[in-house]
């Protein structure tokens, strides 16, 4: 069975995951900025440097053969309209988004992931804090 | 009506303008804080500086339940999910999104904005119907591009000139409205005669508008 991820945007957290995932699945990154390809380290997948939310750049990558993709960029907005094109026009069925504004997961289609970084900060927090008062 | 304008400038001006008497409620918000004065001192009524894709502050602004939400930020993306916003959580009955790519009024449409509006988009499909019809017809599609009513010319040595309705049978394809001779308009039926100089009205759909202009268009 094949096994492709494909990663949109290739901040901090595109890089880390692609380079987690590096051994355990074929991994495309894009991002439209080519530099920050060339910057990626410890990875050794595929790279395209590219506007994701151009169909034609998503089709050159393989959407139509990707069995999950991860929407990382730096925009909200970007991150939820390609969770609604990867999962409504592509059939996309693992689909994971970065938001900054958790808020916004109200309007994501419920079997899309959302990875809320603010959040997850502030529940290991209170779990911590929980954790120190029982003590 | 309710009608919600999201973000924009010179657009949201001109829109606000249009829709700003006593039969509307018009509900404005902006991100910008000197867009905010200017659109308020230029039309004389409140505007709010939130952020359109933001629930609370479209909420505070009074956007629930509005006939029409439109957003006109130069952000496509903002667009999209200010009208997903106003769709999902605030019940908004009609959403429009401007977009810059023109790419975008597409897929914006097939994964749910009710109506995408784009000038270069709209730019394009004028020149088309220009060129690809040599002046001859004009068009103009109603419905979400599901209706077409052609305006079709008459000129010498067309096929058409000197038959009937009857004779062209059209009817399957859609329906004469009228036909316009020397500054006079005729609402026709199945006997009237087509000649040189007519200007045909036709309602069709997208499907049959190429199918009638070719049967007008050909030659004798």
């Amino acid at each position: 069975m094949n096994n492709n991820t494909i990663i949109i945007g290739a901040g901090r957290m595109g890089s880390s995951i692609a380079r987690s995932l590096n051994n355990r699945s074929n991994v495309m990154v894009i991002d439209k900025n080519g530099e920050k390809l060339s910057r990626l380290q410890d990875y050794s997948g595929f790279v395209e440097a590219g506007d994701a939310t151009e169909i034609r750049i998503l089709e050159k990558v393989g959407i139509r053969e990707a069995d999950r993709v991860i929407a990382v960029t730096d925009d909200d907005n970007i991150n939820i309209f390609l969770a609604d094109l990867c999962t409504k026009v592509y059939g996309i069925k693992e689909m994971y988004i970065k938001l900054k504004d958790s808020r916004k997961r109200k309007i994501v289609d419920e079997r899309v992931v959302c990875i809320c970084p603010f959040d997850l900060s502030l529940n290991f927090f209170e779990e911590e804090h929980r954790k120190e008062v029982a003590e | 009506m309710k009608v919600v304008i999201a973000d924009g400038y010179h657009e949201a001006d001109y829109i606000i303008n249009l829709f700003n008497d006593h039969k509307n409620d018009l509900v404005v918000i902006n991100e910008d804080e000197s867009i905010c004065h200017y659109l308020s001192n230029n039309n004389d009524i409140p505007v709010m500086q939130g952020r359109c894709t933001r629930e609370s502050d479209l909420k505070e602004a009074g956007a629930q339940d509005c006939d029409i939400f439109i957003a006109l930020s130069e952000d496509d993306y903002k667009n999209y999910v200010a009208c997903k916003t106003a769709k999902k959580l605030l019940n908004a009955k009609r959403c429009v999104a401007t977009v810059i790519n023109p790419k975008n009024v597409r897929i914006f449409k097939d994964i749910g904005i009710d109506m995408v509006v784009c000038s270069t988009y709209l730019l394009g499909e004028q020149i088309r119907n220009l060129t690809s019809i040599e002046n001859m017809v004009n068009s103009l599609t109603l419905d979400d591009e599901k209706i077409s009513i052609l305006e079709i010319r008459v000129t010498e040595g067309l096929d058409v000139e000197g038959k009937t309705l009857a004779d062209i049978n059209i009817s399957d394809l859609g329906t004469v409205s009228s036909i316009t001779r020397n500054g006079k308009t005729i609402i026709p039926n199945g006997q009237s005669m087509i000649i040189e100089g007519d200007k045909v009205l036709i309602v069709t759909t997208m499907e049959n508008k190429d199918k009638i202009i070719e049967i007008f268009k050909r030659k004798k």
